[in-house]
């Protein structure tokens, strides 16, 4: 087993031992359905109404959802995933409510619980079903809302709970904050990588993640020697690094909003130009999209992933690549986040390309490519194990389709979740970073 | 008053007055709920353009999802295209039009009609059995869902009865055909043949939220 592989085990040891007890919430089911529905009118505004509105029930938004392929269980549809939403919105919102009501049953308790299963266990909120939606309706956007009612009503799974309520209190992710990053960055000194921890005055700002810091470390590497051969003036501030977000994880507005203002605060109080988001695909949607939106005003920086700022360091040449993968093969994998929900594909294939490497894509791939099976938190998630290593299959299929000596990929909650589904299948391909690939490449 | 009076005179008024104002009222109430403007930074800042992306590229799936749906998809175009030349196309219904708006435009020859309206009646009829049961569709449906193509399928079914003069007097199957219609007229706001109405702005949101990130609809 690679070195690579025993950390992601390890990271995944730190997944395991969550006690339920520690956030269970104490409340009648009556509460728990109201909390449910003040989540729902909250949320739902006329974009969301003209969608709810224009749902045929074709039900062709099944064929693109990789849980539904991979188990043809109905009920991971997702236009079932988001039925209860629906449900309150034709009896208490819908211009036709006073019709509707009495035709129309309300929410129950059962439901709630049940749908804890289908809209945490079983979407990963990647939003490939809004791309078959024949009425474009953005149906990913509403199983969200169907997420945070849900969480509302206390049905979120608890390794998501545990999780919210560690970052809200401690400002740390899976045990890991300030002290962990300040060791590796003594670390990667030692081995002569220079680190600009919380340094004044810079131009850019770095966020990384958890899951990079412990069990991909070599990804964290990567970006400090690609920034530092780039020579922009950058920084990672020990007290605000982290790119994840349990808040947007677990369709949480009062976490959510914290982290975001956390960053924005930080990186607006150091005047940087730039906010840089290592390899998080949600954390870059976060930031690139929802942050300014979510705090209602504009951000005074400009927002970049890794492969977007390495595509404008190439092309301004204060980055220069060797072309030495002679057309070895690899398959890109597009981070579900970083792609349809983010708009970065062409970058990625075309530092791949500036290395020399013959990219081969999967049948389904950029806005239509399937979801690694652990999105938004799932892969935290203990109880929905079964169903991802499911849903992998697909992956795997498409991966070897495509038949390249090497995925990659731009997001290590993918890449973490394809090593464990690669590692269950006894499937053999090497699954790494593109800034770890470009990293290794960087010319003199 | 004769049966086929009251369908052409009352019913025919209060369907569409029930059919105008609901039409508007559920619009409205929909599109005008608030909404907040997204002040992220476009990659891409061009709305008109994006909206009609997204109002043409909805009308075929992407070929990563052609053959997991070829059979709604061809049932789609071949239900949408027999129905409104059945409709638009018969002279009967044009010399109708032609009483409202003041104008006419050539028919197609009747056995054409008939067999459009067949074909559009077995593709309803084939898209109604699907519903009943392919597992994902007969779980998420519900009485709009039938509903909706019964009130599609009986104006089909009694117009061509009609035509082909099948059943009774043709005076009775025409007043029965124009009731039948004017049923749908005013389920039509209710229930989910509103999609028709609602396509437009459903698919100009995807869009322009899809291509300021940069994405095709």
């Amino acid at each position: 087993m690679n070195t690579a592989m025993t950390r992601v085990q390890d990271f995944q040891s730190r997944l395991q031992p969550i006690g339920d007890d520690l956030v269970r919430i104490e409340c009648t089911d009556e509460q728990r359905i109201q909390y449910a529905k003040k989540a729902f009118m909250h949320k739902i505004d006329g974009r969301k109404a003209v969608d709810l509105d224009s749902c045929l029930q074709c039900g062709m938004c099944a064929e693109a959802c990789h849980f539904y392929e991979a188990t043809k269980n109905e009920k991971y549809a997702p236009v079932y995933k988001f039925r209860l939403l629906r449900r309150f919105y034709r009896r208490e919102l819908s211009p036709m409510r006073w019709l509707y009501k009495p035709f129309t049953k309300d929410i129950t308790i059962s439901e709630l619980e049940e749908w804890g299963h289908l809209v945490f266990d079983a979407c990963t909120g990647c939003g490939r079903c809004d791309m078959i939606c024949p009425m474009g309706i953005k149906i990913s956007t509403l199983i969200r809302v169907a997420r945070e009612g849900v969480a509302a009503a206390g049905f979120m799974p608890a390794d998501l709970r545990v999780i919210q309520k560690e970052q809200l209190e401690n400002n740390t992710m899976f045990g890991v904050g300030a002290a962990e990053l300040r060791q590796l960055v003594d670390k990667l000194r030692a081995d002569g990588v220079d680190v600009p921890l919380d340094k004044d005055g810079a131009d850019v700002m770095l966020l990384t993640s958890a899951p990079e810091i412990q069990a991909f470390p070599d990804t964290f590497a990567a970006n400090a020697r690609i920034l530092n051969k780039s020579g922009v003036n950058w920084t990672i501030r020990s007290d605000c690094f982290e790119a994840s977000n349990a808040g947007f994880i677990n369709a949480n507005d009062k976490t959510l909003d914290a982290q975001i203002k956390r960053v924005v605060d930080r990186a607006t109080e150091q005047g940087i130009k730039t906010l840089l988001i290592s390899e998080c695909g949600h954390g870059y949607q976060i930031m690139r999209w929802e942050a300014a939106n979510e705090l209602g005003k504009e951000l005074p920086f400009e927002v970049l992933s890794m492969p977007e700022f390495m595509v404008q360091e190439l092309g301004e040449g204060r980055l220069a690549l060797k072309q030495q993968a002679n057309g070895a093969s690899v398959t890109y994998h597009d981070p579900c986040r970083l792609a349809r929900k983010g708009g970065v594909m062409d970058e990625p294939r075309a530092v791949l390309a500036a290395m020399g490497f013959d990219v081969r894509e999967t049948p389904a791939s950029r806005r239509e490519n399937y979801c690694c099976g652990g999105g938004c938190g799932d892969y935290a998630i203990r109880g929905a194990a079964k169903l991802r290593q499911k849903a992998f299959a697909i992956k795997q299929r498409e991966f070897d389709e495509a038949g390249a000596d090497e995925v990659i990929t731009g997001c290590v909650n993918c890449r973490f979740n394809l090593m464990v589904g690669a590692q269950n299948a006894g499937w053999e391909t090497p699954v790494t970073s593109l800034v770890e690939t470009v990293a290794a490449n960087l010319a003199d | 008053m004769s049966l086929l009076e009251f369908a052409r005179g009352p019913a025919l008024e209060w369907s569409l007055i029930i059919f105008c104002f609901g039409l508007l009222w559920r619009i409205i109430g929909a599109m005008f709920l608030l909404r907040k403007g997204d002040i992220s930074k476009p990659r891409r800042n061009k709305p008109i353009r994006d909206g009609w992306t997204g109002i043409i590229s909805r009308s075929a799936p992407a070929e990563a999802f052609e053959a997991s749906i070829r059979f709604q998809h061809i049932t789609g175009y071949a239900w949408h295209i027999a129905l409104f030349v059945s409709v638009l196309f018969f002279a009967p219904h044009i010399e109708f039009f032609e009483s409202v708006l003041g104008f006419s435009w050539p028919n197609l020859p009747n056995t054409a009609i008939l067999f459009t309206a067949a074909v559009a009646t077995g593709v309803l009829l084939a898209l109604l059995i699907r519903r009943a049961t392919h597992p994902v569709q007969r779980l998420i449906s519900n009485a709009d869902d039938y509903i909706s193509i019964f009130v599609v399928l009986v104006p089909l079914i009694t117009g061509i009865a009609a035509f082909a003069h099948i059943g009774a007097r043709y005076e009775t199957l025409l007043a029965v055909h124009l009731l039948s219609v004017e049923l749908m007229f005013v389920w039509f706001p209710f229930g989910k043949l509103m999609h028709s109405a609602m396509t437009f702005p459903a698919r100009w949101e995807a869009g322009t939220q899809f291509g300021r990130r940069g994405v095709k609809a």
